[in-house]
C-alpha cells in the first residue's frame, strides 16, 4: 500500500482548480460561411483524437412528404446511401466500411440528415462520399424497390418485437391528425406501397438542393483547407425546385380521446398521453427544461418516482417534449402489466395534476439546475456531437447564445417563471390524447373511462385509424 | 605520526563515513523518485556515478583543508595550536549520528509504515490537447493512467482527462449470471436494482436524489459475468459520489418491503425485454439450449419463478460475498487527478472489510456433439432465425480474431452476410451478430429477421453455406484490411469520450488482467492474418457446435402471414 502523506499539497491545488473547471458550458469557436448558392458551411477544429465528424442537413423531411406518400423523404434518405457518383450500392458501402467510417442518412420530421464519423486521414473520402450522395445519388430503381419492400416488412417485424417503439407513430397520427407533424416519418405499410420510383426522383429534384443545405464539420483538420474543399464540392450545386415547407401551428386539443391498438396476448400495456406543446424557439426554454427534468426527465422525476420507485408498476415512466420549428407534442409515456393498466394511467394523471397544482420548490429547482448543468458537457464532447449541435442551431436559426447563455437562463429561472411555463406548456389531465397498445379484450372496457375509444388492430397497415 | 592517525586527526575518516551515509540516503531518495516516475529512469545511474567520483574528491578536500573560525584554509597554513579539527570532528560525529538515525528510521519506517512514494503532480489546470496516441500504429500506455490497490483488495484505476469538466465512474463488480444457480437466477440483476434502494444511512431513493441534485446521473447493467455501476457527474460532485458509492457498498439495507416492490419493477423489465419482445424470447431459449451445464445458460434477468421466490437470506449472503471490495474494480476517467481519488478512497472505501473471495465457477461446458434446434410458435408477422456457436473467452487471442471475422461477416452494409442475404438475395430484412466476451467460453451469435412468409429452411441453408464457405476458404486480404480499419476506428471513437475511456479500461482490466492490454489492441489487430481468421472460422463454425432457433407463427397460420 502506498502512503498519501505527500499528496496533500497536490490535492489542495486540485481543489483550487476545481471551481474554475466547473464553468464549462459554452460552444467552441466555429466559422460560418454561406456560399453563393445558399449552402451554409459550419467549421470547427478539434484535435484530441484523429477523427472528423460531419452533419449534413437538408431542410424539409417528412413534413414535405406528399399526401398519401408518407415515408418518401425517409426512403430517399435510405436510397441516397445505395449508390452515388461512380459507385454502385455495394461499392459505396465498401468505400465507407473499408476505412472504418460511419455514415448514415435518415429523415426526421423536418430534415434529411447525413451523419458521419471518419478517421481524419480519410476526410477527403468523406467529403467525396457526402457530396456524391447529395449531388449525384444514383437512385437506382432496383435499390429503391428493395428498400421500400424491406421498410414495409420491418414495420411488421417491429409490431412483434418492440411495439413500444411504435407509440410515437400512432401518437403523432392521432394527435396531429392531418397536420404535417402527424405524418409517420418512416411511412406506414400502405403509404410505402404506394410510392413509385418516379415519385422518388421527382421528390429529390423538388426538395433537395443547395438553398436548403447545411454542412457542419468538426474535427482534426485545417479549417482553411476544409473550407476550400467544401466550397469546391458544394459551391456549384443547383437549388431545389419547390420552395421549402411552411408548417402551420397545430391547435391544442381540448378534451380527451383514446386510440386503443389491439395486440392480442400482450402481457403489458404501453401508454402515451399528450397534447400540442411548444416549438424550439420557445422563450421560456430554460424554465421549461427545469420543469420537465423534475416532472419526467430523469430517474428521480415525479413520474418515475411514483410509478416505478414507489409503486413498482413499471420499469420506466417519463415525459417527453418534442420541439420542432412549430409546436410539437408534449407527452407522458410508460408501460405496465395488463392488469395494472388503469392503476398506472390514473397514477400518471394524478402526478400531472400535482405538477400543475403544487409547482416546484426552490430546492427542487436547484437540484434540476445542477442536474442539467452537470449532464450537459458530455453531450458536446466529441467532434460528431459538436457538428450536430452547430447544424441544429443553424437549421432553427438560433445562434450560439442558445448554448452559451443556457447556464445564465437556468440560473435566472424562478419558481414563478417555472409555474407560468408549466401552465403554458403542459396540458391539464382533462385535455389529453391517449394511445394504448395492449390486449384490447382485457382492457377495452376499463379504458373507456378516459374518453371515447377508437380501436384498431396492430396488424392494420396504417398508424392512423381509418374512418368506419 | 602515522598516516592513519593523521587521517583521523584531519577528520578524513569521519568525512568518509559522513559521505557514505549521505550517499546512501541520496541513493535511497533517488531510487524512490525513479520508481515513482517523478525522476527519469537514468537519474539513478547518473547520481551513483557522481557520488563515486565525488568520494575521492571529498577525501582529498578533507585532507588538504581545515575548517577554521576564519573560514576554510589549507591544513598546512593552519597554526596547529589554533586548530579546531577536534571540534569539527565532533560536529561530524553528530552529523553522522543524526543521519544514521534518520536513515535507520527511514529503512525501518519503510517496512512498518505504508510504502513511501513520490507522486507525479498532474498539471490539472492545463487542458491537454495532445493526442493520447502519438504513434500511427496506436501503441503506448498513456502515462497519466494510474492504478492503485487498497489493503482491502479494492482496485482503483484513474485516467485523468480534462477536456470537459466532468468525471465518469465505473464500478465493475464480479457478479453476474455465471455466479447463479437454479433458485437464484436473476439475483445479480436484482442486486443491480437493490443497490439504489437505500442503506442504513439513506432512505430508499435518497441515493438518486442526492446524486441528481449534485448534477450527477447514474445507471447500471448486468451481464453474464459482471454487474457494472456507472456514474456521470460534474467534477464538483466528486466527493458526494464517492461518499454515496462507499455508503451503499458498506451499509446496504435489504428492506423486505422494498424487495417486494422491486420484484415488480424487475418483472416489468422482464415483460418489456423478453415476454413482449420476440427477439428477447428467442434469445433466452437459444442460450438456455446452447449451454447444458455452464451457468451462462440462465437468463440474466432470471427465470420468472426465481424472480418471484428468492429469499432474504439469498440476498444477504449474495451481497456479502459479491459486493466485497476485493471483488470490485473501480475506474475513474475525466477531470480528476489520481491523487485526489486515492485520498478520497482511503477515507471512504478503506473501512469496508475484505471478504472471503466468491467460490470459483467450476463447471466447464462439455463439448457439444451435435446441432441443437428449437422452435417458438407465437404471433409473429416476421419470423426470426438465430444461430449460435460455442467460442472463446474475452482473454483468448481467438476472440480478437473472431471480432475481425464478425466484422467481415456482419459489420456494416458491405459485409458478406448483409450484402448477400439482405441486398442481393433479399432473404432477410436484416442480419447481425456479436460474441459474448466473458470470463468463460461464450457464444458467437447471429440473428436474422426474415420477411413475412419467408421460406425459413431455404434461408437457413443459404446461411449455413456461408459459414461453411468462410470456414473452408477464409477471407480475402481486402476483407481483413477493412475489418481491421473498422475495429481501429471504433477503438478511437471509444477513446474520444471519458465514458468510453472508463468503460474500455475497466473491461480490459477485469477480463484480461491488466488495463494495459487495451493499448496493445491496435498492434494485435494489425498483426492478425487471414490465416488466423480462417482458423477461427474453421474451429467455431461447425455444425456439431451449433444451436439454431426459429420464432414463427404456428404452422396453420403461416399462409396468413403473406
Amino acid at each position: 500500500m502506498r502512503s498519501l502523506r505527500i499528496v496533500c499539497p497536490v490535492f489542495v491545488l486540485v481543489l483550487l482548480a476545481g471551481p474554475a473547471l466547473a464553468k464549462g458550458l459554452s460552444l467552441p469557436e466555429h466559422e460560418r460561411v454561406e456560399l453563393d448558392n445558399g449552402v451554409v458551411l459550419l467549421l470547427s477544429e478539434k484535435h484530441d483524437v484523429p477523427l472528423v465528424g460531419l452533419e449534413a442537413i437538408v431542410r424539409g423531411g417528412a413534413v414535405t412528404d406528399p399526401e398519401g406518400l408518407h415515408g418518401l423523404a425517409s426512403l430517399l434518405a435510405g436510397v441516397m446511401e445505395k449508390g452515388a457518383g461512380n459507385r454502385d450500392a455495394a461499392a459505396f458501402a465498401e468505400a465507407v466500411d473499408a476505412v472504418g467510417g460511419e455514415l448514415s442518412s435518415s429523415a426526421d420530421l423536418e430534415a434529411i440528415r447525413i451523419s458521419a464519423d471518419f478517421v481524419s486521414r480519410d476526410a477527403e473520402l468523406l467529403i467525396e462520399l457526402v457530396s456524391d450522395m447529395l449531388l449525384q445519388p444514383t437512385l437506382a430503381e432496383e435499390e429503391f424497390t428493395k428498400l421500400r419492400d424491406r421498410s414495409v416488412n420491418l414495420i411488421k417485424a417491429a409490431k412483434g418485437s418492440d411495439p413500444g417503439r411504435l407509440l410515437p407513430a400512432y401518437g403523432g397520427a392521432f394527435l396531429f391528425g392531418n397536420h404535417p407533424y402527424g405524418n409517420p416519418v418512416g411511412g406506414d405499410e400502405t403509404s410505402l406501397a404506394e410510392i413509385t420510383h418516379e415519385d422518388l426522383i421527382q421528390y429529390y429534384e423538388n426538395y433537395v438542393g443547395a438553398d436548403r443545405l447545411i454542412i457542419s464539420v468538426v474535427g482534426n483538420f485545417n479549417i482553411e483547407a476544409m473550407k476550400e474543399r467544401l466550397a469546391q464540392a458544394f459551391g456549384g450545386w443547383r437549388a431545389a425546385l419547390v420552395p421549402g415547407p411552411e408548417v402551420p401551428d397545430a391547435e391544442k386539443q381540448s378534451g380527451r380521446r383514446v386510440l386503443l391498438v389491439d395486440k392480442p396476448g400482450a402481457t403489458q400495456t404501453y401508454f402515451w398521453a399528450g397534447n400540442i406543446g411548444v416549438a424550439i424557439d420557445y422563450p421560456g426554454r430554460a424554465a421549461l427544461n427545469l420543469a420537465n427534468t423534475v416532472f419526467g426527465g430523469r430517474f428521480t422525476s415525479m413520474l418515475n418516482t411514483e410509478l416505478r420507485v414507489e409503486a413498482g408498476l413499471t420499469y420506466s415512466a417519463r415525459s417527453i417534449l418534442r420541439r420542432p420549428s412549430q409546436p410539437g407534442a408534449v407527452v407522458i409515456s410508460s408501460f405496465t402489466e395488463t392488469a395494472t393498466t388503469v392503476e398506472a394511467i390514473d397514477m400518471a394523471l394524478s402526478v400531472l395534476g400535482k405538477f400543475h397544482d403544487a409547482g416546484l420548490a426552490d430546492e427542487m429547482i436547484e437540484s434540476a439546475r445542477n442536474y442539467i448543468m452537470g449532464q450537459f458537457p458530455p453531450r458536446l464532447e466529441t467532434a460528431s456531437q459538436l457538428a450536430a449541435q452547430f447544424a441544429m442551431l443553424e437549421m432553427y436559426g438560433l445562434d450560439t447564445a442558445y448554448v452559451d447563455d443556457y447556464g445564465a437562463e437556468l440560473a435566472a429561472a424562478t419558481a414563478e417563471s417555472i409555474a407560468t411555463v408549466i401552465d403554458d406548456v403542459y396540458p391539464s389531465s382533462e385535455d389529453l390524447v391517449f394511445i394504448l397498445i395492449g390486449d384490447a379484450e382485457a382492457i377495452r372496457e376499463q379504458v373507456a373511462q378516459y374518453g371515447p375509444v377508437t380501436e384498431m388492430s396492430i396488424d392494420e397497415p396504417r398508424f392512423r385509424p381509418q374512418p368506419e | 605520526m602515522s598516516l592513519f592517525s593523521e587521517l583521523r586527526r584531519r577528520n578524513v575518516l569521519k568525512v568518509a563515513l559522513l559521505y557514505a551515509v549521505t550517499s546512501l540516503i541520496i541513493v535511497w531518495v533517488v531510487d524512490h523518485g525513479v520508481s515513482g516516475e517523478v525522476l527519469p529512469i537514468w537519474t539513478k545511474e547518473f547520481v551513483l556515478l557522481l557520488l563515486v567520483i565525488g568520494f575521492p574528491v571529498a577525501l582529498i578536500f578533507a585532507w588538504v583543508y581545515e575548517i577554521t573560525p576564519e573560514g576554510l584554509k589549507k591544513g598546512m597554513d593552519v597554526d596547529q595550536t589554533q586548530s579546531i579539527v577536534y571540534k569539527t570532528g565532533q560536529k561530524l560525529n553528530a552529523a553522522v549520528a543524526v543521519l544514521g538515525v534518520l536513515g535507520l528510521a527511514a529503512v525501518v519506517g519503510e517496512r512498518l509504515l505504508p510504502e513511501f512514494e513520490f507522486v507525479r503532480s498532474e498539471p490539472v489546470e492545463e487542458i491537454p490537447l495532445r493526442p493520447v496516441y502519438d504513434s500511427p500504429l496506436g501503441a503506448g500506455v498513456p502515462r497519466e493512467i494510474t492504478s492503485y490497490s487498497m489493503a482491502n483488495g479494492l482496485k482503483i484505476i484513474v485516467w485523468p482527462d480534462h477536456d470537459i469538466p466532468n468525471v465518469v465512474m465505473y464500478n465493475f463488480v464480479r457478479a453476474g449470471g455465471r455466479n447463479e444457480y437454479p433458485g437464484i437466477t436473476g439475483l445479480s440483476h436484482f442486486f443491480e436494482h437493490m443497490m439504489f434502494n437505500g442503506t442504513s444511512e439513506l432512505e430508499p431513493g435518497e441515493f438518486d436524489r442526492i446524486m441528481e441534485a449534485a448534477g450527477g446521473a447514474n445507471n447500471a447493467y448486468t451481464s453474464n459475468d459482471l454487474t457494472v455501476y456507472q456514474d456521470w457527474f460534474p467534477r464538483s460532485a466528486l466527493k458526494t459520489i464517492i461518499e454515496l458509492e462507499a455508503d451503499r457498498l458498506q451499509n446496504l439495507a435489504i428492506d423486505p418491503d422494498v424487495v417486494e416492490s422491486e420484484r415488480g419493477v424487475v418483472y416489468s423489465e422482464r415483460r418489456l425485454r423478453i415476454d413482449n419482445d420476440n427477439f428477447g424470447r428467442l434469445y433466452e431459449q437459444m442460450v438456455a439450449n446452447a449451454f447444458v451445464a455452464h451457468p451462462y445458460q440462465f437468463p440474466v434477468i432470471g427465470w420468472p419463478s426465481d424472480i418471484e421466490n428468492w429469499t432474504q437470506d439469498d440476498l444477504e449472503s449474495y451481497f456479502k460475498t459479491y459486493y466485497a471490495p476485493n471483488n470490485c474494480t473501480m475506474v475513474f476517467s475525466g477531470a480528476v487527478s489520481p491523487e485526489e481519488i486515492f485520498l478520497l478512497a482511503e477515507q471512504h472505501f478503506a473501512p469496508i472489510p475484505r471478504q472471503t473471495p466468491p467460490p470459483p465457477v467450476r463447471t466447464v461446458e462439455p463439448e457439444q456433439s451435435g446441432e441443437r434446434r428449437l422452435v417458438i410458435e407465437t404471433d409473429a408477422q416476421a419470423p426470426l432465425l438465430h444461430v449460435a456457436f460455442h467460442a472463446g473467452t474475452a482473454a483468448d487471442a481467438e476472440t480478437r480474431h473472431m471480432e475481425l471475422l464478425l466484422n467481415v461477416l456482419v459489420g456494416g452494409s458491405s459485409s458478406r452476410l448483409h450484402r448477400l442475404l439482405v441486398e442481393e438475395e433479399q432473404l432477410a430484412l436484416n442480419v447481425g451478430g456479436w460474441q459474448m466476451e466473458g470470463f468463460d467460453p461464450g457464444l458467437v451469435y447471429f440473428y436474422l429477421t426474415l420477411p413475412p412468409g419467408a421460406d425459413i429452411d431455404a434461408v437457413e441453408t443459404r446461411l449455413l453455406e456461408e459459414f461453411a464457405r468462410v470456414a473452408t476458404d477464409g477471407v480475402t486480404a481486402a476483407e481483413l484490411k477493412k475489418a481491421q480499419n473498422i475495429v481501429l476506428a471504433d477503438f478511437w471513437r471509444e477513446l474520444a469520450t471519458i465514458n468510453g475511456k472508463a468503460s474500455s479500461l475497466g473491461k480490459f482490466d477485469v477480463f484480461t488482467g491488466s488495463y494495459e492490454n487495451l493499448f496493445s489492441l491496435p498492434d494485435d489487430i494489425g498483426a492478425t492474418t487471414t490465416a488466423n481468421l480462417r482458423a477461427v472460422a474453421e474451429n467455431v463454425f461447425r455444425k456439431n457446435n451449433m444451436t439454431i432457433g426459429v420464432l414463427r407463427s404456428p404452422e396453420s397460420e403461416q399462409g396468413d402471414a403473406e
